[in-house]
This record gives structure tokens, C-alpha cells and sequence, in this order.
């Protein structure tokens, strides 16, 4: 109790305060932006936050984070328009709602139960994180390094159907991790001799490029104009008491919003599909999903709230990002030397606690920032595709400059840039290479520890009972997903067989 | 992650992944010229090469795999001369973005001449001009939001910048407020 009153006391920073607003504020409406989101944003605010302290930075990152969640259900619902694929399903939901005439219903449906995924994430973040540090701090570096494999495997696993690119994608962000000087002897490895290389491949300048150049890159040649916005007809407060007559949906959505959200690389999008399956298939009223369900909206948006505050649970008592904007904010956590793991808990509670409390008061920011702005914010999710690239591309620079005020950075994020235009062309996966890039030196560090303390000897990892329990449980992830993979391809042969004939 | 597939040309898939296979192969053939072998008497896990060389072979033989993937796609079902007509033009749109890195080059090359603010300024109205947006009123928005990014980046959170070459052609006091300011 003591540990969470301590938090409170971070609140009464008017500096808190203020960002968490404005990161509420600014999520919420790049959020509702086509082509703007969570990661292009948070990507360009990056650098800004290096100059903050640790809370106040991370509160502004969260407040995007959190507020585009909720945001990207305004052009869903409005425009028929999902902001981000996680909004896929709420459009397809809403469409039926609009075309009765009542958007506010379906806007308030999602409203409430993005409210409820996102408060109840928050408290398992409160209940959850710290137990969890508590059994991790009696890991060993053997533990730690099959804890930082098994979330690189599960990065791979969550991309089904490209797991082959996935994992070239991966392994391509865990080679640029070791580009410049290594730790153990302080020799180069592939530098070429380009001095630039030898602190290595910056992660600002990389994520800039990858996420928000690209981007920029693929909104400056589109051509498609968003339509306008619906008329916000019905009642609003509606749907926030309708949410509370499906408990099951809504609780049951947010709990696998929760557990799904504290799996590396698994997700909003594959959290949302499989609680949508589910959510059809139990209802009493499965038969109207697909065509205006209440239930609809309730699985997609309180899964999709549910997940950004758990996705913080294994990063802060693991120090193991699980996707792209958590290891984002992993670098505001490095460049403050505040290192994520069991020793934060005893080292920084302040920070912890005060990161529990602005993420729970957020939801409310937000939830109360919507009740009066949507009509503007889903004009805002009109303005024009190319000028938004401009936007984008123009803050590339400053941002990537600002990290570290050199003007190289603004080539290594051009040539990022470049390549991640190209492998989004392709649907190629970018997230892999960001946490190859993060999560190499994790890897490599804790392996040459375990081993060497075996001297070499590879046993350690199935001689220590958490480590051998952590490889058993990746050797059934893996057989499970391959035997899927196997019956996946034998079926489509056999499709294609009959095809033929 | 994974996001709802779109369609895509398995022609230039399959170009893609060879050009990416091809350079993971030669980064990998050269691991031991871009890297140092370290203390003989050392253990094997403190290799330097170790890292990047798991890395790389993960790398190749993911690229390998997405290869024989594309190939036996296209074993199964050739292409069809409109799918061979559609790559050709996509590999050609390859080059679309690099038309915009270049007036990206030229802006960050602009910034050291003529400073962050005037740069900002042509940067952005030029290029909403290049995309197609003209007009009095596009050309106002762009120029506000230059104006915005300097209130923001500059006089806000204070991003320090070079002394553009532009800004010493100015009297003393003005050439200071500009090199603070814009």
C-alpha cells in the first residue's frame, strides 16, 4: 500500500501532469489520423522525451500509446475508416449502427468498453507486475536469456503466415545489434571502417526510419482522399450502460486483452481475432456479429485497450519488451539509466507506482476529452493523406537530429526509411527487426554470462528448473506451431489438388 | 504484428527476397573480415564473431526458406504475363520514394545554409507543391506549420542548430535572434 502511496505523490509534479494530457490528448487524435498512430508518433517524440525526467517522459509516450487505442475508433466508426488494423473489426461492426443513424451509440459502446479493457489491464498491471519481478529476481542470466529466446520465438509465432520473413526480419534487426564495438575484448564487428558504425547502428534514427519515414514515404505517394465524416446521430450515453448487459463479453475480452497482452509478439490484432472467434461462438447473439453486434464492438475495443498497459507488465518486471512500442519506451527507461527488471521495484518504487497512477488516471483524461471532442477530432482524421506525409517527413528530421545533434542520424533513418518503405510494399513485418535491435545485446550479454559461468557448457539451460521449464514449454510452442504449419500446408496442397483436377 | 494481408506480386516478392538473400550471404562470407577473433585461450561463447555470425545464418536460411517458398509458388502456377507487366511496374515504383529521400537530402543539405527555419519553410511548401497540393490555401498551411515547427522545436524545447552560413550575412544583433530563434 505504501509502495502504490508513493506513486501518488508523483502526481502532484504539475510537469506530470501536463504531458499526460497532452499525451492523452495527442494519442487520441493521431490515433483517429490514417497513417499517423501510436508508433509514427511515439518514433518522432521519442528524442524530446530524452530530455525529461523518466516519469514525465514516459507518461507522454503512454498517453500516445494508450490514447491512440481509443482514438483509432473515431474514422472506424465515422468514416468507415479503421485508423489502424486494429480498428478492422470495429468499422466492419459499427458500419450497421451508422447506416440506423446511430453513430453515437456505437461510438459510445466503444468508448465504454475501451474504458473498462484499459482500466482493468491497468489494475493487473498494479497487481501483477510486481509479484512477477519478485520470483524474477531470483533468475539467474540462464533464465534471462531463455526469457529474452522465448519472447524473440513468440515474436515469430504471432506472425503466422509469415513467420519465414518474421524471422529473416528478426535476425536482420539482431545482426545490426552487433554492428560496432563489442563488450567482451572492445573489437569491431562489421564497422568497414566508417567511424559512424562504431558506437554502433542508433536506435533512434532506426525506429524514425523504419515507422515514421516509411510511412511518410507511403502517404506522399497515395492518392485517396478520406470520405467525410457520418453524422454523430443517436443517443450518446446509450451505449455506456449497454456495455454492463454483456459482463461476460466485456470482462472475458479484457482478460485475454490482458494475458495475450503480457505475450511478446503476440499483439492487438491476433488478441482481438481470437476473442472475436470466441465472443461469435458463445454469444447468445453470435448470429448478429458481422452485422452490427453490440458485442462486436465490445470485443475489438476493450481487447484492443487491454492491450498497451499488460504489453508494460513483462517490460517492466522482466525488462523484456514484447513489441515495438514498448521497446521504444525501453530506451527512455536506458537513456535515464533507470534499468527495467526485478531490481526496479526496490531501486525506483516511486517511478513504478507513479506509472500505475497516471496510466489509470489517463483513461479517465481521455474517456473525458472524447465525451467532448469527437466531432472535431473525426474532422481531423479527414485532412489529407499527402499533407500528412509532408507533416511526417518534416518531423523525421527534426526528430532524428534532436536525438543526438548530428546530421548522419538523418542518413542512417533515410536509408531505414527506404527499407522500410520497401518491406511494407511487401507486408513484410518491421516490429522483428525493432526488437532484434533492442533485444540483441539482452540476448548476447545474458548467453556469454550463463555460459560462461558453465564454461561453455550448454547443460546450464536445462539444469536450472526455471530455465528447463521455460525450454520445454518453447520446445511445445514449437512442435504445436509446426504440426499446425504442416496440417495448414498439407490442406492447402490438397486444395490445390482439387483445384487441378 | 500481423496485420490483415493484401495482395502482393509474387514476381517481385521473389526479386526482393534474392536481393536480400544475396547481401545476408555476403555479410556472411565476411564475417571474418568484419570481425576480430579474439583471445585464443578464451572461451568459444566469447567469440566476437559469435553474435553476427547466429545472426546472419538465422538470416540466410530465413531468406532461403521465403526463396524456395516464392519459387515453388511460382512452380505451381507460373506467371501470367499480366503478373510479369504488374512487376515490372511495381520494381519501378521502387523508385517513387527516392525521389522524396532526395528533396529530403537536399533539405537537411539547406539546413546548414540557409538555417532550420527558411529550410523548413521551402522544404515543406515545395513538396506539398510537388504532391499536388497547390493552392492559396495549401501554400498557407504549409507555411504554418513551418512556422509551428520552429515555435516547437526551436524556441519550445529549444533543438539547438549550426550557425547557418545564410545568418552571417546579418547585422550582429538580428544574426544572434536568428541563429537562437530560427
Amino acid at each position: 500500500m505504501d509502495f502504490l502511496l508513493t506513486g501518488l505523490a508523483q502526481l502532484s509534479d504539475p510537469a506530470v501532469i501536463a504531458v499526460m494530457v497532452i499525451g492523452a490528448i495527442l494519442g487520441v487524435v493521431v490515433g483517429a489520423i490514417p497513417g499517423a498512430g501510436a508508433a509514427v508518433t511515439i518514433s518522432i517524440l521519442l528524442p524530446t522525451t530524452f530530455a525529461m525526467d523518466p516519469l514525465t517522459g514516459m507518461t507522454l509516450l503512454l498517453g500516445v500509446y494508450c490514447g491512440s487505442a481509443y482514438g483509432s475508433a473515431i474514422p472506424a466508426v465515422l468514416i468507415n475508416t479503421p485508423g489502424s488494423p486494429v480498428a478492422v473489426l470495429t468499422a466492419m461492426e459499427a458500419r450497421p449502427f451508422v447506416e440506423r443513424g446511430e453513430a453515437r451509440r456505437a461510438m459510445s459502446l466503444a468508448y465504454s468498453s475501451s474504458f473498462v479493457g484499459g482500466v482493468l489491464a491497468v489494475l493487473a498491471l498494479m497487481v501483477m507486475t510486481q509479484p512477477l519481478a519478485r520470483i524474477a529476481s531470483n533468475f539467474g542470466s540462464a533464465e534471462f536469456a531463455m526469457l529474452a529466446i522465448s519472447a524473440l520465438v513468440l515474436v515469430i509465432i504471432g506472425h503466422s503466415g509469415r513467420r519465414a520473413e518474421a524471422t529473416a526480419a528478426l535476425a536482420f534487426g539482431l545482426f545490426l545489434a552487433t554492428i560496432g564495438i563489442e563488450t567482451a575484448y572492445s573489437t569491431q564487428r562489421y564497422t568497414f571502417g566508417i567511424p559512424s558504425l562504431i558506437s554502433g547502428i542508433p536506435l533512434v534514427p532506426l525506429v524514425i526510419g523504419l515507422f515514421a519515414m516509411s510511412e511518410a514515404l507511403v502517404q506522399l505517394s497515395s492518392r485517396s482522399h478520406a470520405a467525410a465524416p457520418a453524422q454523430l446521430g443517436g443517443r450518446f450515453f446509450q451505449g455506456f450502460a449497454e456495455v454492463f448487459r454483456y459482463p461476460r463479453t466485456l470482462f472475458g475480452s479484457s482478460g485475454v486483452g490482458i494475458v495475450i497482452g503480457i505475450m511478446p509478439g503476440v499483439g492487438e490484432f491476433l488478441a482481438q481475432q481470437v476473442n472475436y472467434v470466441w465472443a461469435r461462438k458463445f454469444s447468445r447473439e453470435g448470429h448478429l456479429f458481422g452485422k452490427g453486434a453490440p458485442e462486436g464492438i465490445i470485443v475489438s475495443e476493450a481487447t484492443n485497450n487491454a492491450v498497451p498497459p499488460a504489453a508494460l507488465i513483462p517490460m517492466l518486471a522482466l525488462g523484456i519488451p514484447g513489441e515495438e512500442l514498448t521497446a521504444m519506451m525501453l530506451a527512455v527507461f536506458l537513456v535515464h539509466n533507470v534499468i527495467p527488471g526485478p531490481d526496479l521495484f526496490l531501486n525506483r518504487p516511486e517511478f513504478v507506482a507513479g506509472l500505475y497512477w497516471t496510466l489509470l488516471l489517463m483513461n479517465v483524461v481521455i474517456i473525458v476529452f472524447l465525451l467532448f471532442a469527437t466531432r472535431w477530432i473525426a474532422r481531423a482524421a479527414t485532412v489529407d493523406r499527402r499533407f500528412l506525409g509532408v507533416l511526417i517527413l518534416t518531423l523525421s528530421l527534426i526528430g532524428t537530429y534532436a536525438s543526438n545533434y548530428n546530421f548522419s542520424d538523418c542518413a542512417i533513418a533515410m536509408v531505414f526509411g527506404l527499407l522500410g518503405y520497401i518491406l511494407r510494399s511487401h507486408r513484410w513485418p518491421l516490429t522483428p527487426i525493432m526488437l532484434g535491435l533492442v533485444m540483441g545485446p539482452i540476448v548476447e550479454g545474458r548467453m556469454r554470462q550463463a555460459l560462461g559461468g558453465a564454461n561453455g557448457d550448454f547443460s546450464i539451460f536445462v539444469t536450472r528448473p526455471i530455465s528447463a521449464i521455460l525450454v520445454a514449454a518453447l520446445a511445445i510452442l514449437i512442435l504445436f506451431t509446426l504440426r499446425a504449419e504442416l496440417k495448414n500446408r498439407r490442406r492447402a496442397r490438397e486444395d490445390w489438388q482439387i483445384n487441378d483436377q | 504484428m500481423p496485420e490483415p494481408d493484401e495482395q502482393t506480386n509474387r514476381l517481385e516478392s521473389l526479386l526482393l527476397t534474392l536481393i536480400f538473400a544475396a547481401l545476408s550471404l555476403a555479410l556472411l562470407l565476411t564475417i571474418f573480415v568484419a570481425t576480430r577473433t579474439g583471445p585464443a585461450q578464451a572461451g568459444w561463447w566469447t567469440r566476437p564473431a559469435l553474435a553476427p555470425g547466429v545472426a546472419l545464418t538465422v538470416l540466410v536460411l530465413a531468406n532461403a526458406l521465403t526463396l524456395w517458398k516464392e519459387i515453388a509458388s511460382l512452380r505451381r502456377s507460373p506467371a501470367t504475363p499480366a503478373e510479369w507487366a504488374e512487376a515490372r511496374a511495381r520494381v519501378i515504383a521502387w523508385l517513387r520514394p527516392v525521389e522524396f529521400l532526395a528533396y529530403f537530402a537536399a533539405y537537411l543539405w539547406s539546413l546548414k545554409l540557409i538555417g532550420y527555419f527558411p529550410a523548413t519553410l521551402v522544404f515543406v511548401t515545395g513538396l506539398m507543391w510537388r504532391v499536388g497540393l497547390r493552392g492559396g490555401r495549401w501554400m498557407l498551411a504549409g507555411a504554418l506549420t513551418a512556422l509551428a515547427l520552429v515555435l516547437i522545436f526551436r524556441v519550445g524545447l529549444g533543438v539547438w542548430m549550426p550557425a547557418p552560413a545564410l545568418y552571417d550575412l546579418m547585422p550582429g544583433g538580428m544574426r544572434t535572434a536568428l541563429i537562437r530563434w530560427f
